[in-house]
């Protein structure tokens, strides 16, 4: 059997990750490997530009529009493609509808996957040790530190992320927003509803 | 064996810390980790898999003590490290070819980021299994090639019995890929397990997991 062990570079550099990187980053700069510009460019396309926005569109538009629920569901990364809204780490996805018997939750146990074009970087809970050991195992429990319950009349679905499929939930739309239109309803979905830790409220006006 | 980073039911009694969780990034170095992380990522030196494997070999108690931005960067410099990037903490031109570096710039960045990295390939074998098909789930989720080497199969499904109800393509196998033994795309299936199936204590006998697998992580149900 082949052996392809990594040598512990890391261990060889300074142990506060604040002087890690910078002696890191010193070295790539005399070699020049690295374009600054190109690192803002990385920072601000995930910082200001994608985020849980794109996912509560979507969202709001399969509320309003029956048709492009059912495109949406089943030509998922065409509808996202001519959107714009794929790329990395949202090459391949797969949209799951919460039913009224069906509760569908995401998670990573392996790493900490996540579909950025749609909802941007992952929160710290979704990448800790607690939400990706205890998901799988007591999704209940999980949602309750959540404030989410449940009743026993909806099945609660997992689904691990172990491949380069993302995952998006298509939260059910709350009976109180009925009526609204698609702007409007935008604004009712939380980043959690599509993770499937939350459900899709009235705006706060925060 | 299960490593340090396969952590699905693992006993975990943390409460999930929902606060701040608007913030993207802790500290300044954090950004600085993430976006040399991507840049680097198009340098042609490595693939994704590979970076996977990376952050999961460092040391186990660093791996559990690291914040995540950490272990990026652990798995950022041991790559780096692999290619002659640097050498024990020192810069050391070594064997590393520049030539074959490429320097992201500015101005392919939001081009690269639309492309991604798709996964999926031509399928050029029948695939094994149907949608509906019941499956068990190899015994053993070592990597076959590579002792100790990565792989996508987590723990607490090996050995257990679960349903087929989507089928994805043909997708790059990280098994092989991760250690640059080829793509050997492979069909890839979604899983669907009973709770009851895979935990002594299910919080509720109707709820399932569902979990992405390769053909070659499972076998017929017999």
């Amino acid at each position: 059997m082949k052996k392809d062990n990594f040598k512990q570079f890391y261990k060889e550099f300074p142990s506060n990750p604040d002087a890690r990187v910078k002696a890191l980053k010193s070295i790539l700069e005399k070699e020049g490997l690295i374009d600054q510009k190109a690192l803002d460019e990385i920072l601000d396309t995930y910082q200001n530009k994608v985020g849980p926005l794109n996912g509560a569109k979507i969202v709001a538009k399969a509320w309003t529009n029956k048709k492009f629920k059912e495109d949406l569901i089943n030509n998922t990364d065409k509808v996202l493609k001519d959107m714009d809204l794929n790329g990395r780490q949202g090459e391949h996805v797969v949209v799951v509808e919460n039913t009224k018997t069906v509760h569908n939750l995401i998670v990573c146990t392996l790493c900490s996957c996540y579909p950025w074009p749609l909802l941007g970087l992952p929160p710290s809970w979704y990448k800790s040790d607690a939400y990706r050991s205890r998901a799988v195992r007591e999704p209940r429990a999980v949602l309750s530190d959540f404030d989410v319950k449940l009743p026993i009349s909806k099945k609660v679905k997992v689904w691990d992320s172990t491949a380069e499929i993302r995952y998006l939930v298509l939260p059910q739309q709350p009976p109180g927003s009925k009526g609204l239109c698609e702007n409007e309803l935008v604004s009712w979905v939380t980043r959690d509803s599509m993770i499937g830790t939350g459900f899709p409220k009235p705006p706060t006006g925060e | 064996m299960s490593k340090a980073h396969d952590m699905g039911g693992r006993l975990d009694s943390q409460r999930i810390d929902i606060k701040s969780s608007k913030e993207k990034f802790k500290a300044d170095w954090e950004k600085e980790v993430f976006a040399i992380t991507l840049a680097l990522g198009f340098s042609s030196l490595w693939n994704l898999d590979r970076s996977r494997y990376a952050r999961e070999s460092l040391e186990p108690k660093d791996y559990l003590q690291f914040g995540y931005y950490e272990k990026w960067l652990g798995g950022l410099i041991n790559l780096m490290g692999e290619n002659g990037i640097i050498k024990d903490g020192q810069e050391n031109g070594g064997n590393f070819k520049k030539s074959s570096f490429r320097v992201l710039k500015a101005k392919n960045v939001k081009k690269l980021l639309n492309m991604g990295g798709p996964t999926k390939r031509e399928s050029t074998t029948e695939k094994k299994f149907n949608l509906g098909e019941t499956v068990s789930v190899r015994a053993n989720n070592s990597n076959t090639k590579v002792e100790k080497g990565h792989t996508r199969l987590p723990d607490y499904v090996k050995g257990r019995t679960g349903k087929v109800i989507a089928y994805h393509g043909s997708h790059v196998f990280p098994d092989t890929n991760a250690h640059f033994l080829g793509e050997n795309p492979e069909a890839l299936y979604s899983v669907e397990f009973k709770s009851q199936d895979l935990w002594d204590k299910c919080e509720y006998f109707q709820d399932t997991v569902v979990v992405d697998l390769w053909e070659s992580y499972l076998e017929k149900f017999k």
